[in-house]
């Protein structure tokens, strides 16, 4: 085989496997998402254990560990690292401010005002404690952004703002049937996504969603909210 | 002044540069080797398989516990002054059965099926006679556009759910204008004495 014949070889299998990476990009995605919608409706609408839900949450994170072995990514390559924190920081503080601050606005035109900074209200046993605040979103955080946003970029290009969007929607789609809840991830998701994409890191995140999702219970009332609930339970 | 020039450049919170040692990389950058791949696509298949097994058996298991098929019954009677049938759980032969009557879709009342049914226990559908149901039919304006649903409860999910069954259709009935002050049958009296 002449070098010329190997090189057009080469390159075919390379542009190839760049396909075949997208294609299963785009199912990876796709099959997270699926997961999570069986966990929010086939389980908690049908099984009368909650221990169920093990089952497609294992399945999830079994698949992105799985995938990124495959795909050698590292943890610092994934958001699991510290030395980019305060750029991550700096990224998100304007974007949360003006997201606090649509929330005030809708709390107070909306809503009329019904502020409860730091009562005893919906989701708080959750979200209300730091620990468990920062602990959940960045379970989140690493699911969305180190997963489905990574894979995003692979399908649609990294930098742009079609993988943005579509992170931040298929965020939002994932808190079906909670229309504020949905329109506030969805805001979120593209706040987080883009800070991503910039500076990836997984706890400046976490901690930015665990201010925000405080923020977002403290303006909008829990009858709006109703607790937060996504999925069947939004019903219960 | 280059000083000031590089905390501005650092702390913009539109730099674009990494600051760090390492470069920030978000996306991946080359497509991993076709084995991999190979490999990558078998995981999402047998995830997919494992999942969708999983939906079916939760969707067996809850059609499973939650529909009782041994419900047999009949609504022998519908007119303007009662609603009468019985029924009997197979499974459990000597248990009451909650009963709920629905007309024109709208619910109207609740009872056990506790009425005596001599013809239930000797058809051999049960251990006692005390099958029967018997409803008022409550007022309703002139017309013969009636429909009435009785549906036995089945309690599910250890209390969680209570289930309406229906074990008999539906039955179509009229109300003419003299049906006030209509008498109350036997059946019902001693249904209610029972009561």
């Amino acid at each position: 085989m002449t070098d010329a014949r190997r090189d057009a070889s080469d390159g075919t299998s390379q542009s190839a496997s760049a396909l075949e990476s997208r294609a299963l990009a785009a199912w990876e995605i796709v099959s997270v998402a699926v997961s999570t919608l069986v966990a929010e409706w086939a389980v908690l609408a049908l099984g009368s254990d909650k221990t169920l839900l093990a089952v497609p949450v294992l399945c999830a994170f079994a698949l992105m560990f799985y995938s990124h072995y495959l795909r050698g990514e590292t943890l610092r390559e994934l958001g699991w690292r510290t030395d980019n924190f305060w750029r991550a920081a700096r990224l998100l503080i304007i974007p949360m401010l003006a997201g606090s601050f649509v929330l005030v606005a809708v709390g107070w035109l909306w809503f009329g005002g019904s502020f409860s900074f730091g009562a005893r209200r919906a989701g708080w046993a959750i979200f209300g404690f730091p620990v468990w605040g920062f602990a959940w979103g960045l379970l989140q955080q690493y699911a969305l952004q180190s997963f489905i946003n990574r894979r995003a970029q692979l399908v649609f290009g990294g930098g742009g703002a079609a993988s943005i969007v579509v992170v931040a929607a298929l965020f939002a789609l994932l808190h079906l049937p909670n229309p504020w809840l949905m329109c506030a991830t969805f805001l979120g998701g593209l706040i987080w996504a883009f800070v991503y994409q910039r500076a990836p890191n997984l706890y400046a995140l976490a901690l930015s969603h665990a201010v925000l999702t405080w923020v977002l219970i403290s303006t909008l009332p829990p009858d709006a909210l109703r607790g937060l609930r996504v999925g069947y339970k939004y019903f219960g | 002044m280059n000083r000031l020039k590089h905390l501005l450049r650092v702390y913009s919170p539109f730099a674009t540069d990494d600051f760090s040692s390492t470069p920030a990389t978000a996306a991946p950058q080359t497509p991993p080797p076709v084995s991999r791949l190979s490999r990558l696509s078998r995981a999402l298949v047998a995830k997919s398989i494992v999942e969708a097994l999983f939906v079916v058996a939760l969707g067996v298991y809850f059609a499973y516990s939650n529909v009782n098929p041994f419900f047999r019954g009949s609504i022998d009677k519908a007119d303007q002054r009662t609603i009468e049938g019985w029924v009997v759980n197979e499974a459990q032969p000597g248990e009451r059965v909650e009963v709920h009557l629905y007309i024109n879709g709208h619910f109207v009342s609740r009872r056990l099926a506790d009425a005596p049914r001599a013809d239930v226990l000797s058809a051999g559908r049960s251990f006692d006679a005390y099958h029967g149901f018997v409803f008022h039919t409550p007022s309703l304006p002139p017309g013969n556009a009636y429909e009435a649903r009785v549906y036995a409860t089945h309690v599910a999910a250890s209390g969680a759910r209570r289930v309406l069954q229906e074990f008999d259709g539906a039955r179509q009935f009229g109300v003419t204008a003299e049906a006030k002050n209509a008498p109350v049958p036997d059946a019902l009296r001693e249904s209610e004495e029972r009561r």
